[in-house]
């Protein structure tokens, strides 16, 4: 009889929280969307897998040594620890809260200790702070995006730039957005929460990652899983905006056809970027940075193994191991919180913004170039999201003149997104940081 | 509270400038950056004339190639013969 306890007293069900299956409900749905409605399921089957495994009690597969010492230590190494933080009460709550603000060499001790005492890190643990905490993965990734972004037509058309710029003003829009909520009181964001909620409107999943990693850690998963949901949605949210802000005489608009871009031309960009990087935004250079070295992989002509492995193979297997570490932080002391729902909202307002804004610019510099120069439905490109937010471009075009391929003219201010993107999160880094 | 407010404020303000003027710099050095590379690039190169590779048409190069395949096969024949 007492062997039956025990192993009921252990089991899944009878220390399953309603917490944890609100958040293995939550994976499923991600798992839903990803496999039923192929919203990029690249990321959402790794995150929604991870968010199940995270959630499965008893298992601590998504918590620290010391986490696991918490919740399923004995009185022995709960009381280690409580005279190792200073905790009076010995109460692990207190606990919890005095081991967040701990110096690293005090949470080191408190690792060992725990560790002495047979708690390990997690599985899912230790992906996340080799591949998300050491900021790695997006890196990691941005290098893959750049041996796979060709240039060619933003090199053409350099002006393009300006579409890229004028989409990130959904970022910034979005943290005035968060900053008013919490003066009204409705939320309660800081600045660095606010930044990190803006980039969502970056529409680059890897850029939201490292810019959230380094300025607000605990709403990770809410942002994570809030980017990649919108950058599936793309195609649903933009065409009302763009359709709403351009005539129907713009959206017939026939560009001209692109220069031809030399070898030499796509080889000496990325270097021409990185050195204007270094020279003015150097919080900006281990995303730019990275992002230079694939591209010049990809375009000097004499590394393509690597190039292939970095925009194939690596990418690849980072992805795998991106998407589960944000799934480990799908737990429901972090995840179920009026935050979250607030940052899901604040998210695709950020989105339609970009969108909005990009399109805008397009008609003003169409209309300071003669009124024939550039078809607006572009400008939404500018939000990154490459090359979904380009083909929904080319899709607009031919609804409206079906001889009117805008693909190649929209992947320049698509490119230039990922630039501009990039710049807003160096600078909210150093700003904000 | 309203101090939230005004560095949010600021942080769009600078931010925003700060993304266009590093990319109105980028499409400066970009295009200058083109127009170099252009000055420069030697004129693309008049597809090579056919000549040389074009062995056939040539009766001089015709009759040593018969001659060197003659050889071969009289000297591969008689390594059979010699089996």
């Amino acid at each position: 009889m007492e062997a039956l306890l025990s192993i009921w007293r252990d089991s899944g069900l009878s220390n399953l929280t309603v917490g944890q299956v609100v958040m293995i409900f939550v994976g499923f749905i991600l798992l839903y969307l990803a496999i039923n409605k192929k919203f990029e399921p690249l990321l959402l089957v790794p995150i929604g897998f991870g968010g199940i495994l995270a959630n499965i009690p008893q298992a601590g597969i998504a918590y620290s040594a010391v986490e696991n010492a918490f919740y399923f230590g004995g009185p022995e190494v709960l009381t280690e620890l409580s005279h190792l933080l200073g905790s009076a009460s010995g109460n692990i709550a207190e606990m919890k809260v005095l081991y967040a603000d701990a110096a690293a060499s005090l949470k080191a001790a408190a690792t060992f200790v725990a560790q002495d005492n047979g708690y390990n890190n997690g599985m899912l643990y230790n992906f996340y702070s080799i591949a998300i905490l050491s900021g790695a993965a997006p890196l990691l990734i941005f290098m893959g995006v750049g041996a796979m972004t060709d240039f060619g037509p933003l090199l053409a058309n350099p002006r393009m730039m300006y579409l890229g710029a004028a989409a990130q003003f959904g970022i910034f829009a979005t943290v005035i957005g968060a900053v008013g909520l919490t003066t009204m009181g409705i939320m309660d964001f800081s600045i660095q929460e606010a930044a990190a909620i803006g980039i969502i409107g970056g529409a680059d999943g890897p850029t939201a990652i490292w810019v959230s990693t380094m300025l607000a850690p605990h709403l990770l998963g809410a942002i994570a899983v809030s980017a990649y949901a919108y950058m599936a949605l793309v195609p649903m949210v933009q065409p009302p905006i763009m359709r709403l802000l351009t005539t129907e005489r713009e959206r017939k608009i026939v560009m001209s056809q692109l220069r031809h871009v030399s070898k030499r031309e796509k080889i000496m960009f990325p270097i021409v970027l990185l050195l204007l990087v270094a020279l003015l935004l150097p919080a900006a250079a281990p995303l730019l940075g990275m992002f230079c070295f694939g591209n010049l992989m990809r375009e000097c002509g004499v590394v393509d193994r690597l190039s292939d492995t970095a925009q194939n193979a690596l990418i690849n297997i980072v992805t795998i191991f991106l998407g589960l570490s944000v799934g480990s932080v799908l737990v429901a002391d972090k995840f179920l919180d009026l935050q979250t729902l607030g940052i899901m909202i604040l998210g695709i307002i950020a989105f339609a913004i970009g969108t909005a804004s990009g399109v805008l610019m397009a008609k003003i510099m169409n209309s300071m170039m003669g009124g024939n120069a550039i078809n607006p439905l572009i400008g939404s490109a500018g939000v990154s999201a490459v090359p979904m937010a380009a083909r929904v471009s080319n899709k607009l075009g031919l609804e409206a003149n079906p001889q009117n391929f805008l693909l190649m003219h929209a992947m320049g201010p698509n490119v230039a997104g990922v630039i501009g993107s990039a710049i807003a999160a160096g600078v909210m880094i150093k700003f904000v940081g | 509270m309203d101090e939230l407010l005004s560095e949010g404020l600021s942080l769009m303000v600078y931010g925003m400038g700060f993304v266009i003027v590093f990319l109105t710099l980028l499409v400066i050095a970009t295009s200058a950056m083109s127009r170099i590379v252009m000055r420069f690039e030697p004129a693309p190169l008049p597809k090579a004339a056919p000549k040389a590779k074009t062995m056939s048409s040539n009766p001089a190069d015709d009759a040593q190639l018969i001659a060197v395949m003659t050889a071969a096969i009289h000297k591969f024949r008689n390594d059979r013969k010699g089996q």
